[in-house]
C-alpha cells in the first residue's frame, strides 16, 4: 500500500435549493474540487459516488456512473457507496483504497444531495410489516429521529448531570464557528437564550439543538504522492480510514430499531467508535494526536457525547469544557469548526465529504475566520442509518 | 384479545389477553438465550453458532431507562386521534432487552427515570373501516399491582 493525498476539495454551498437538480449540485462541487487541484474531468481515473436516499434519476440515489455520462464521458470506473448518512466517508474510504492499493493516480469521491423539508419520512418499496422496523417505528410509537436523541439527551441529563443550558451551548457553539465559514447554512450567532426559547421539538430538544435537513454537494480528489508533488498542491495526507459497521450489544438506541440489547460494557454506537479507532490505527496515532474533530452533530447531545464516546474526552468531561470554551477553535479540542450538522447543515450523503473537506481547509491552514490555530491533524466520524460508520483521518 | 371491532398496529407485534394484558411477541434464541423484538430471522450474537430462534412473548413488565415527549407531530405514517403531545419510553425488560413503546396512564410531567411499567394496548385512532387501531403502551405499575 502507498500513500494517499488530497489533490483537490470543493464544495457547492448548503441550504435550500429548489431550482438545482441533485446531479447540478454534485457537478459544480466536482468542477470545483478538480479545479483546486489544477486538474481537468479528463485526468479523472475513477469517481465514487456516496448514493443517496432520497433523490436520485437512474434507480435510487445519486450515481457515480451518472456523473460521469453527464459531464465526462471518458470510460474510467464508476463505483456507488451505500450506507445511509456515511455513505460520503465510505466514499472517501473507498477513494483512497483505490489510491493506496495503485489501482489509480487520480480519483474522486462524492456526494450531493437534496433532501426533504422537515422530519426525514420512511422510504417507499419496503413492505409494510414487522420486518421492517422503520415501519414499526412510526406506525407503532411515531418515534422521529429527533426522539431518539432525545432520549439519548435525557439519559445524559440523568447520568452526567448535563444541564438545559449545557445542550444549548452546544449549539450556540455550532452557530458560533458557522459564522465564518461562506459555505454554511446558518451563519447568524444566536445566543442560549434564542435556543431555549426555540420549539421544543422532542424534550429536552429544541429546535435549534436539532440538525436542519438542508441541500448540499462536496468533492475530494485523491491521488499519489507522485501526483501531489507534480501538481504542486498543499500536501495534505489520508494517513487513515476506516469503514465499520454495529456490534452486538452496543447500547446506542439506534435508528430506525425499536429494541437493543443493551451490554454497558459494549462501545456505545460501536460503527462510529470502531471505524474511529481503526482509523486512527492505520494512522498510527491516538485520540491525543487529534487536533480537530469534525464529526456528525445530529443534535447537541451529539456534539457533547460523541467526542467522549469515542476516546477522546471522559465521560461529563465534555460538559465543563464546552462551558470554558475548550471545545470551541482556540480550544483544547476543537469540535466542528465547520458549523457541523447543526449550523452548518445536514445533506447525510455528502455530509461525509463535506467534513474531510473542511479538514483539508483547516489542515492548509485556509479556513478563514475559523481556523484551528496550528492545525496538522484532523479526523471525521459519521454515522449512517442501518448501523454504518466510517472515519478518515488526515495529516498535513 | 383484540375484539373484531379492533385491530393491530402490526401483525405480529404484541398480543392481547383477555384481561388487557398485553405481550410483546418475540424470539428468544435456543443457542445462547439471547431475546429480540420484534420477531428475528436470526440470533444476531456473533459468538453464537446456533443461530435458531423461537418464537417468545415478552416485556409485560419493565422500567424507566429513558424518555422523550414528543412534541410535534409525527409524518401522516403515524395516526393519532385526537393528536397531542405524548411521552415515548425507552423500557429495560428483565430478558435483557430495552424497548422503545408510548408512555401512557401518567401526566407527562410525573415521568420517572427508574418507574416500573407495565405494556397493554391501546388505541391510536380509528381505521376508515370503522375499526379501532391498536399500539402496544407502557404505564406505570403501581403499589397495588405489583403485591
Amino acid at each position: 500500500m502507498r500513500p494517499v493525498y488530497v489533490l483537490g476539495v470543493g464544495a457547492h454551498p448548503w441550504g435550500k435549493f429548489p431550482d438545482k437538480s441533485q446531479l447540478q449540485l454534485a457537478i459544480e462541487a466536482l468542477t470545483a474540487a478538480l479545479t483546486d487541484a489544477r486538474l481537468g474531468w479528463r485526468d479523472l481515473q475513477g469517481l465514487v459516488a456516496a448514493s443517496s436516499r432520497f433523490e436520485g434519476g437512474m434507480g435510487w440515489g445519486l450515481h457515480a456512473n451518472e456523473v460521469m455520462q453527464a459531464i465526462a464521458e471518458n470510460g474510467a470506473p464508476a463505483i456507488n457507496v451505500g450506507g445511509g448518512c456515511a455513505a460520503g466517508g465510505i466514499a472517501v474510504h473507498t477513494a483512497a483504497t483505490m489510491i493506496a492499493s495503485g489501482e489509480c493516480e487520480v480519483i474522486a469521491a462524492l456526494g450531493a444531495e437534496r433532501m426533504p423539508k422537515g422530519f426525514i419520512p420512511r422510504p417507499p418499496g419496503i413492505p409494510d410489516d414487522i420486518t421492517d422496523t422503520d415501519y414499526l417505528r412510526w406506525v407503532a410509537i411515531g418515534a422521529t429521529n429527533p426522539a431518539y436523541w432525545a432520549i439519548e439527551a435525557r439519559r445524559r441529563m440523568h447520568e452526567l448531570g448535563t444541564t438545559a443550558e449545557t445542550y444549548a451551548q452546544a449549539s450556540v457553539l455550532m452557530h458560533d464557528n458557522a459564522v465564518a465559514n461562506p459555505l454554511a447554512r446558518y451563519r447568524k450567532p444566536i445566543t442560549v437564550e434564542d435556543v431555549l426559547a426555540s420549539a421544543m421539538v422532542s424534550d429536552p430538544l429544541h429546535l435549534l439543538e436539532i440538525c436542519a435537513v438542508s441541500d448540499g454537494a462536496a468533492a475530494i480528489v485523491l491521488g499519489s504522492e507522485a501526483q501531489a508533488r507534480r501538481l504542486g498542491v498543499p500536501l495534505v495526507q489520508v494517513a487513515g480510514s476506516a469503514v465499520a459497521t454495529g456490534r452486538f450489544g452496543d447500547p446506542a438506541v439506534r435508528i430506525p430499531t425499536i429494541s437493543m440489547n443493551a451490554d454497558p460494557t459494549v462501545q456505545h454506537t460501536s460503527e462510529v467508535g470502531g471505524a474511529v479507532r481503526a482509523a486512527l490505527e492505520a494512522a498510527g496515532m491516538g485520540p491525543g494526536d487529534v487536533d480537530l474533530l469534525e464529526m456528525a452533530d445530529n443534535s447537541a447531545w451529539h456534539v457533547l457525547a460523541w467526542p467522549e464516546l469515542f476516546g477522546f474526552l471522559e465521560p461529563g468531561q465534555a460538559d465543563w469544557m464546552i462551558e470554558r470554551g475548550e471545545l470551541g477553535i482556540g480550544g483544547k479540542l476543537p469540535v466542528n469548526p465547520s458549523g457541523g450538522f447543526l449550523s452548518f447543515g445536514e445533506a447525510t450523503t455528502a455530509q461525509g465529504v463535506l467534513q474531510v473537506c473542511e479538514i483539508v481547509w483547516q489542515l492548509r491552514q485556509q479556513a478563514q475566520g475559523r481556523q484551528v490555530p496550528g492545525a496538522r491533524v484532523g479526523l471525521s466520524a459519521v454515522l449512517g442509518l442501518g448501523a454504518n460508520g466510517a472515519s478518515v483521518v488526515l495529516k498535513s | 384479545m383484540t375484539t373484531s371491532q379492533q385491530v393491530p398496529v402490526a401483525d405480529e407485534l404484541f398480543e392481547v389477553s383477555v384481561d388487557g394484558a398485553a405481550a410483546l411477541v418475540g424470539s428468544r434464541c435456543t443457542g445462547c438465550g439471547t431475546h429480540y423484538f420484534p420477531k428475528s430471522l436470526s440470533c444476531r450474537n456473533p459468538r453464537c453458532e446456533t443461530k435458531r430462534v423461537e418464537e417468545v412473548l415478552l416485556g409485560r413488565h419493565g422500567t424507566l431507562y429513558s424518555y422523550t415527549v414528543q412534541g410535534y407531530r409525527p409524518p401522516a405514517l403515524f395516526g393519532m386521534d385526537p393528536w397531542t403531545p405524548y411521552a415515548i419510553g425507552l423500557v429495560q425488560l428483565p430478558e435483557g432487552l430495552r424497548v422503545l413503546g408510548m408512555l401512557t396512564g401518567c401526566d407527562l410531567d410525573e415521568i420517572r427515570i427508574g418507574m416500573p411499567l407495565r405494556l397493554l394496548a391501546e388505541p391510536l385512532y380509528r381505521a376508515t373501516d370503522g375499526r379501532e387501531v391498536l399500539t402496544y403502551k407502557f404505564s406505570p405499575l403501581h403499589e397495588e399491582e405489583t403485591s
